[in-house]
C-alpha cells in the first residue's frame, strides 16, 4: 500500500489516534509534573517518615517496567476488587512513572542551589516559607526546564503502552498494529505514525530549549 | 551528590528550638500513623479479596517455580546484553557521523538520533514483529526483541557518548596534532578512550532502560521473565501474587544497575574533575 491508499482508507484514525496519544500526553505529564512536586516537597520536609516515604516512591516507580505496571493495573487489581477503566490504567501507568523522574529533575535542579544563597536569605530575615517560594523553587524550575522537556516526550513514548490495552479510539502505536494484523499495511503505515511521533517530539524540544535560553540562569 | 542534597536539604532549616522540635516530633508520629494506615489499608484489601491465601502463595516455595523465573530472568538477560552490545555499536556509529567533517554524514546521523530517540520503543517491536516478516525476512523471537530494543536506545547512547567526547579537554586535541598524529588515530587513542571512561556511569544507568524494554518480550513471544510469569499464573491460577514478585525482581534488578551508576560516577569524579556536572538521571522511562 502507498502513502495515498493508506491514508484514503485509514486518514480519519491516524488523526484519532494522534488525538489520543496527544491526550494522554498532556494528562499523564500535568499528573506526573503535579505527583512529582508533591513528592519533592515531601522529600524535602523535616519529618523522617514522610522523607523516607518519599524516596521509596522514587525507587519503586523509578526502577519498574512500564509494561510490568501496567499488567499490574489492569489484570491484576480486579483481583482486589478495584476496576478501573483501560484509558485510566494506562494514564496512571504513564504518569506515576515519569513523576519519580520528576522528582529526581526537581531535587537535581534544589541541589544546584549554592547553600549561601538560603543562608544569605535568611539572615535578611526571611522565613521559611518566603526562602521556599521566592529562593528555592523559581531556581529549581528555572534549572529543571530542560530535563523536564525531556521526560514530556519520554511521557509520550509512555503512552504507547496503550496499545497494549483495547482502546476505542486507539493510540498511534496500537493503530499501527490494527493496521498491520487486518491488513497489510507495511512500512508506510509503521512510517506515518513515527514521523508524527517524531515531529511531536522535535516541537516539544524545540519549546523546551526556547524557554530554557529565556529562563537559564547563567553561574 | 549525596552530600550537596544533605547539605541543601538541611539548609533549608535552621537549628530547630524546642518548640520546633516538638512540633516535629509530633508530626512524625502523625505521618508515621498515616502510613501505617496506609499499609494496613492495602493489607486489608489483601485479606478482604483473600489473595493472601496459601494457595497463591505457597508454590514459591518450590525450587521449580524459581528455575523457572530464573529461565526467564536469564532469557531477559540474554536479550538485553545483546540489545546492550548492539547499542553500543550502532551508539558509536551514530555518535562518529555526527562529529564527523563529512555534512551528509553528519546530516544523516542527526537525523537518525532524533529519530530513535522520538519514536517510542514498543513501535519498533510491532515493527519487527509485524512488517518485517511481510518484506519476506524470517527471525527469531531473541532477534525481534533484541533489535528493536537496541535500536529505540541507540540515539540516546549516540549522544551520550558525544557529551563524553566534548568533555575531553580542547589541549588533548591540540596537542596530540602537534604531535603529528593523524585525525583518526587522535580520535581513536586519545579521545575516545578517555571519553568512554566519562561516559560508564551514565551508560550503566542507559542498561536499565534496555532492561525495561525487554518486558515487551511478550508481544513477539520471547521467553523472558515476564512471558515466563504467564505461564506460571496459568499454571497456579495465581495472579496477583506471580506479577507482584516479578515486579519486585525488575525493581530490585534495577535499582542495583543504578546503585552501580552511582557507584562508578563517585569513584570516576575523583579521576576527571571535568564532568563533575555531568547529569546521570537520564530519562529511563
Amino acid at each position: 500500500m502507498d502513502v495515498k491508499e493508506l491514508l484514503a482508507q485509514y486518514g480519519d484514525k491516524y488523526i484519532q489516534a494522534t488525538l489520543t496519544t496527544w491526550k494522554l500526553t498532556a494528562l499523564a505529564f500535568s499528573l506526573a509534573f503535579l505527583i512529582g512536586i508533591l513528592i519533592t516537597v515531601i522529600r524535602v520536609c523535616p519529618i523522617k517518615p514522610l522523607r523516607v516515604a518519599g524516596d521509596i516512591y522514587v525507587q519503586i516507580f523509578r526502577n519498574i517496567p512500564g509494561a510490568c505496571m501496567l499488567v499490574i493495573l489492569v489484570y491484576a487489581l480486579p483481583y482486589l476488587n478495584v476496576i478501573l477503566s483501560y484509558f485510566n490504567c494506562v494514564l496512571i501507568a504513564a504518569s506515576l512513572l515519569p513523576a519519580a523522574f520528576c522528582s529526581e529533575y526537581l531535587m537535581a535542579g534544589i541541589n544546584t542551589i549554592d547553600v549561601g544563597q538560603i543562608e544569605a536569605a535568611r539572615s535578611l530575615g526571611m522565613t521559611f516559607s518566603q526562602i521556599i517560594r521566592r529562593i528555592v523553587i523559581p531556581q529549581a524550575l528555572c534549572s529543571s526546564v530542560l530535563p523536564l522537556t525531556n521526560l514530556l516526550v519520554a511521557t509520550m513514548l509512555t503512552t504507547a503502552l496503550a496499545s497494549q490495552v483495547p482502546l476505542n479510539p486507539q493510540d498511534l502505536t496500537g493503530l499501527v498494529a490494527h493496521i498491520n494484523t487486518h491488513a497489510v499495511g507495511g512500512v508506510t503505515a509503521f512510517f506515518i505514525s513515527a514521523v508524527i511521533y517524531c515531529a511531536t517530539a522535535v516541537v516539544i524540544g524545540q519549546i523546551g530549549s526556547l524557554i530554557d535560553r529565556k529562563v537559564r540562569i547563567l553561574r | 551528590m549525596k552530600d550537596a542534597r544533605l547539605s541543601v536539604r538541611d539548609a533549608l532549616y535552621e537549628a530547630p528550638g524546642p518548640k520546633t522540635r516538638r512540633r516535629v516530633a509530633a508530626a512524625t508520629v502523625v505521618s508515621l500513623i498515616a502510613l501505617a494506615a496506609l499499609i494496613a489499608a492495602i493489607i486489608r484489601k489483601f485479606c478482604i479479596s483473600g489473595q493472601f491465601d496459601e494457595k497463591y502463595w505457597s508454590f514459591f516455595l518450590k525450587l521449580t517455580t524459581w528455575k523457572f523465573l530464573g529461565k526467564g530472568l536469564l532469557g531477559t538477560m540474554e536479550a538485553a546484553l545483546m540489545a546492550a552490545v548492539i547499542v553500543l555499536i550502532m551508539g558509536f556509529l551514530l555518535m562518529y557521523g555526527r562529529i564527523s567533517k563529512s555534512k551528509i554524514a553528519r546530516w544523516i546521523c542527526t537525523a537518525l538520533i532524533e529519530f530513535t530517540r522520538g519514536v517510542p520503543t514498543l513501535l519498533f517491536i510491532y515493527f519487527f514483529f509485524l512488517v518485517v516478516p511481510q518484506l519476506g525476512i524470517k527471525m527469531s523471537a531473541f532477534w525481534k526483541i533484541s533489535a528493536p530494543v537496541a535500536i529505540s536506545a541507540a540515539g540516546m547512547v549516540a549522544e551520550t557518548m558525544r557529551g563524553g567526547v566534548n568533555a575531553v579537554p580542547k589541549g588533548q586535541k591540540e596537542a596530540a596534532l602537534s604531535l603529528g598524529m593523524s585525525d583518526v588515530s587522535v580520535f581513536f587513542k586519545v579521545i575516545f578512550p578517555q571519553a568512554l571512561r566519562y561516559v560508564i556511569p551514565a551508560m550503566l544507568s542507559e542498561l536499565v532502560i534496555v532492561v525495561k524494554d525487554t518486558t515487551f518480550a511478550y508481544v513477539v513471544n520471547f521467553p523472558d521473565l515476564m512471558q515466563n510469569a504467564k505461564v506460571l499464573i496459568s499454571n497456579y491460577d495465581a495472579l496477583l501474587s506471580v506479577y507482584l514478585v516479578v515486579a519486585v525482581i525488575y525493581i530490585i534488578i534495577n535499582y542495583l544497575l543504578n546503585k552501580l551508576s552511582v557507584i562508578a560516577a563517585r569513584r570516576g569524579k575523583n579521576s576527571s574533575p571535568a564532568v563533575q556536572s555531568e547529569n546521570i538521571v537520564t530519562e529511563q522511562i
